[in-house]
């Protein structure tokens, strides 16, 4: 269950809709930054807090691809492999993660350091190859600049 | 004024409508797939696209309102590539298994398909893959079928109000969830089934048993389960009924059924029916012969009569029979055996409130329409869950909310816990202080009305009785709703009424509705409980509600039955039972009910029963009761005969035969052959002569017919005469107030997916809720340090009993709850009670019980 402080800062939440429905989405990035990522539990969780039907609350958060429905590690690298990181050679630095610190697309790594997804264009095709780390962003890669910002992450 | 042309045809409208509507108002077809009637405009599927002369794009008809001028082609070869296309998008993922999906015949892609084409699709690529779940033991689920119309999760979520159906994920990898039984809030109610255009959900109550097309023939009728009475079609075949639908187009229910009337139909096809009578000997129930049987009973109750009189027979009718049956049962009581001792189970609820509401408010105070709450301003419901009870009605409730209605729940109703405005949670059985400070209050802002002197003064009095303010939360929230609303509904469940002292809640109601003048409906439990006070199964009534202590209306049916009306008002259930335990009563006829297991304080019940000089039971299935009866005679069930019923909104509906039943005869018929032979003669070959009669003596129902009744629309007050309120005083009587300080009280269940006993022999509703559950409140089970599924025994004044325990979180107090269904013995064997003095029904409340785990 929610604590006290994030029960309060739901509620905030709800208080600037009309209707219950629309603090799901907040609500739903709360859970995610409390637990992690959103389990059955969390979700369960969510749905009671905010009296709503678990299906809904479960379906919502099934729809968005930020939402993660599964456990990810401390921290989440998404890699653009669209057409001009392709061609700047971001399959290869795809390798290069999988090499040196022992994650997989859509996996995580032993220590549960790094959770690696390989998203969609994020228009940065002009300084290719980019990404994502949490929620910074780089651009112009290569193996060694990855490697150096990676140990920005522990 | 609207005029618009679709296929070169002109139509004229008087208000605007979708072009969809107004295509069909036409004659003409538009194929749609995503639209069902009963579900708002999606515009989803695309299917339904028409040609618009100035619109650039083709146009969903489903979403376009109708406007003056506008030109409409509905077929054209645009259109039909544009459908075909769509057609081969959706069949990309279906796994085209027509010849072993069980929607083959009466699936609408199917139907489109074969229309438009597309069979063969030019779609390599591998098809989604979604395994087929065999965890339900009901709903057969195949998403590989699945369309993704939406039809169900919209149906599941804006109008059964259940939300237990969701899309997972998106794009083509959409699939419906659950895939397992009764996840999330699931109602059973079978309304996803209705909607389904494809083989995606199905019932596994005939999964592979039939074809479409190999029914012979479909018998609108009406549901045996609760007060409601909703319409559905049973499809036969071979002379047996496969399977029930709703019906579209007609019947209160507006194509929405609950998991009762939809799955709980098999139990007319069980193997445990009575099949031929049953005769005592030796101390043992040996099967008989119809005119041994008959003979017996009418030597018996004719020796009983001659050497006890009239007053020593006692007769239980039944809210599960007809109009027709209750009405031969009641004159068959007064005429043959000379008895006005007849009286049902429904004076334990229903009977006892409409009694007290008709005598203060007048005859046809309870007959609302149950669409009227849809468009209340405010709802208070009390006294139990209407979503459980009469899940129909619920629906309305629910809709009610919807549409912004102020939805009040005094106590607890789980079905509505989504719903709910507010909330009020009186003290342990102390409903009655808070509804009377309320009226008080509300008399205080609204003057009394003047029209009735009778409530006037009682509400008068009330007030000045000046009790202490009352300290609950939300109480003034709850004054001022009711305060600001201009049209409100009450609905009032029998929890309230089963009290020792009910008499002082059902004033603070009758007041309630009388100053705001606001629609009442009463909770029912059973399909008839109206329609058996209205044929005069009541001890103090002739049929019509006429009172039996008014000469004239004694006179008049003692002239149209050519007889004479014993003088005094019988006995009232519980006096009855009272009364065969003193040796008073000598005989006992009971109809289609099963007082052992239906009345409190069972073992009570069980010995007075045993200490009768003779008991007849006539039902469809050996009961409790039926056990210790001298004689059982096989009557015929739901389906099997025809007959009228009178719904919770005093609706007179017609249930029609669809079936031949191979033994049992109609309850009226063993009846009017037993009269016949204790030399009280009724001449009737068929129902509709009984109904006859009924319209002929009864002034409520002058001059009903079947045909006249079948149309649906037998809305009160037919073309009778109702009659005023009666009594000039409010009739009060109230016993002193007792402390509840004890850990739990034990009280009655009311599940949705059972009803009486009926519900046991249906085999889909057993596997939904196989067995009985000892339901208690979180802070309880805390208390006692119970989780869900722990074994505990608990123990009463009358009894013990086993059970697994639930815990439900909709349970607020100390309460906890036993279901009075399950073969075995149930709650009322358990329960005490006291009886309260002005409406006779019993108290059930404040029976203590020790909880116990092992």
């Amino acid at each position: 269950m929610f604590n006290e402080t994030v029960l309060k800062e739901i509620d905030e939440i709800r208080a600037k809709y009309p209707d219950r429905k629309s603090a799901l989405l907040p609500s739903l990035y709360i859970a995610q930054r409390e637990f992690g990522w959103l389990s059955n539990d969390a979700l369960q969780c969510v749905a009671k807090t905010l009296n709503l039907p678990e299906a809904e609350v479960r379906g919502t958060a099934s729809f968005y691809a930020m939402f993660k429905n599964r456990p990810v590690g401390r921290h989440l690298i998404q890699l653009c492999t669209n057409v001009s990181c392709m061609i700047f050679g971001a399959e290869k630095l795809v390798d290069f993660i999988g090499r040196k610190y022992g994650v997989q697309p859509n996996g995580t790594s032993q220590d549960g350091r790094f959770s690696l997804v390989i998203m969609e264009c994020i228009g940065a095709c002009g300084t290719a190859p980019a990404m994502l780390v949490n929620t910074d962003f780089y651009e112009n890669l290569s193996e060694n600049r990855i490697e150096e910002i990676l140990e920005g992450y522990k | 004024m609207i005029t618009l042309s679709i296929n070169e045809k002109e139509i004229t409208l008087e208000k605007p409508v979708t072009l969809l509507e107004a295509a069909k108002q036409a004659g003409i077809k538009i194929p749609t797939l995503c639209y069902h009637e009963a579900l708002k405009p999606f515009g989803g599927c695309r299917l339904c696209v028409v040609e618009v002369e100035r619109m650039p794009k083709l146009q969903t008809a489903c979403t376009l309102m109708s406007a003056d001028g506008m030109v409409v082609k509905t077929e054209s070869d645009a259109i039909s590539k544009v459908r075909r296309g769509i057609l081969e998008f959706l069949l990309i993922n279906h796994p085209l298994d027509c010849p072993y999906c069980d929607k083959a015949g009466e699936c609408e892609l199917q139907d489109l398909v074969k229309k438009y084409g597309a069979g063969a699709g030019r779609y390599k690529e591998e098809k989604r893959k979604v395994p087929e779940s065999h965890k339900d033991q009901i709903l057969a689920r195949n998403m590989e079928r699945c369309v993704v119309c939406t039809r169900c999760v919209r149906m599941c979520s804006d109008v059964q109000g259940a939300s237990a159906i969701t899309i997972l994920g998106r794009g083509d990898h959409s699939r419906m969830e659950p895939f397992s039984a009764a996840s999330f809030n699931c109602e059973y109610c079978g309304n996803c089934l209705t909607v389904c255009p494809v083989g995606a959900i199905l019932s596994r109550l005939y999964i592979h048993s039939f074809r479409p097309w190999q029914i012979d023939k479909e018998v609108e009728t009406i549901c045996s389960y609760c007060g409601v009475g909703c319409s559905l079609v049973a499809q036969v075949r071979d002379d047996t009924i496969k399977r029930v639908i709703p019906g579209t187009g007609f019947g209160l229910n507006h194509g929405l059924l609950c998991s009762r009337g939809r799955f709980g139909y098999e139990y007319i096809n069980s193997s445990e029916r009575l099949r031929t009578p049953l005769v005592r000997k030796n101390g043992r129930l040996e099967e008989s012969t119809w005119s041994e049987a008959l003979s017996l009973v009418a030597d018996k109750l004719s020796a009983v009569k001659k050497a006890n009189g009239g007053a020593a027979i006692a007769g239980i009718a039944s809210p599960r029979c007809s109009n027709e049956d209750n009405y031969v049962f009641q004159k068959f009581m007064r005429m043959a055996c000379g008895s006005n001792n007849i009286d049902s189970v429904s004076r334990t609820g229903f009977a006892a409130a409409q009694k007290y509401f008709e005598d203060l408010l007048g005859q046809g105070i309870t007959a609302n329409l149950i669409d009227g709450i849809k468009n209340s301003e405010a709802v208070l419901v009390l006294g139990g869950d209407p979503t459980a009870i009469n899940p129909i009605l619920g629906l309305s409730i629910r809709e009610a909310a919807r549409r912004g209605a102020k939805l009040v729940v005094l106590g607890s109703a789980k079905g509505l816990e989504k719903f709910k405005t507010l909330q009020v949670l009186p003290d342990l059985f102390k409903e009655a202080e808070v509804l009377e400070a309320l009226l008080t209050e509300i008399s205080s802002v609204k003057s009394v009305r003047g029209e009735i002197p009778a409530m006037d003064k009682g509400i008068r009095m009330l007030s000045e009785k000046a009790r202490g303010k009352i300290n609950v939360t939300g109480f003034d929230e709850l004054r001022k709703t009711l305060l600001g609303s201009k049209s409100t509904s009450v609905v009032l469940g029998m929890d309230l009424v089963q009290r020792t002292n009910g008499n002082r809640s059902l004033f603070a109601v009758a007041g309630l509705t009388y100053l705001l003048e606001a629609r009442l409906y009463l909770l029912s439990e059973k399909p008839n409980e109206q329609g058996l006070i209205d044929a005069g199964c009541v001890p103090d009534m002739l049929p019509g509600g006429r009172p039996l202590g008014i000469y004239d209306f004694k006179r008049k049916y003692e002239a149209a039955w050519s007889g004479t009306i014993p003088q005094e008002d019988g006995l009232t259930l519980l006096e009855m039972i009272e009364g065969a335990k003193n040796k008073n009563i000598k005989a006992m006829y009971v109809m289609g009910e099963n007082p052992v297991f239906n009345l409190p304080d069972g073992h009570y019940v069980k010995d007075a029963l045993k200490a009768l000089d003779f008991l007849v039971v006539q039902d469809i299935f050996l009961t409790e009761t039926g056990e210790l009866a001298d004689v059982v005679l096989p009557a015929l069930g739901w389906t099997e005969k025809t007959g009228t019923y009178t719904n919770l909104e005093r609706r007179i509906q017609l249930q029609r035969k669809a079936v031949e039943s191979s033994s049992g005869m109609e309850d009226w018929r063993i009846l009017s052959e037993v009269s016949g032979k204790m030399g009280c003669r009724m001449d009737y070959t068929e129902t509709k002569d009984v109904m006859d009669e009924l319209a002929r003596v009864s002034p409520l129902y002058r001059e009903l017919t079947y045909p006249e009744i079948g149309k649906g629309n037998c809305l009160w007050p037919y073309n009778g005469e109702p009659l005023r309120g009666e009594v000039s005083e409010v009739p009060a009587a109230v016993d002193a107030a007792r402390e509840y300080k004890e850990d739990f009280y034990l009280a009655v269940e009311k599940p949705l997916f059972h009803s009486g006993t009926l519900s046991r022999r249906s085999p889909a509703l057993m596997k939904i809720y196989p067995e009985a559950t000892l339901k208690i409140g979180a802070k309880s089970a805390g208390k006692l340090g119970l989780n869900d599924g722990d074994r505990v025994q608990f123990f009463t004044q009358a009894g013990s009993k086993e059970a697994a325990v639930s815990v439900d979180e909709s349970i607020k107090d100390n309460r906890v709850y036993y279901s009075n269904n399950f073969q075995g013995g149930g709650v009322y064997s358990l329960l005490t009670f006291s009886v309260d003095k002005i409406t006779k029904a019993p108290g059930l409340e404040g029976c203590e019980v020790k909880i116990k785990k092992v």
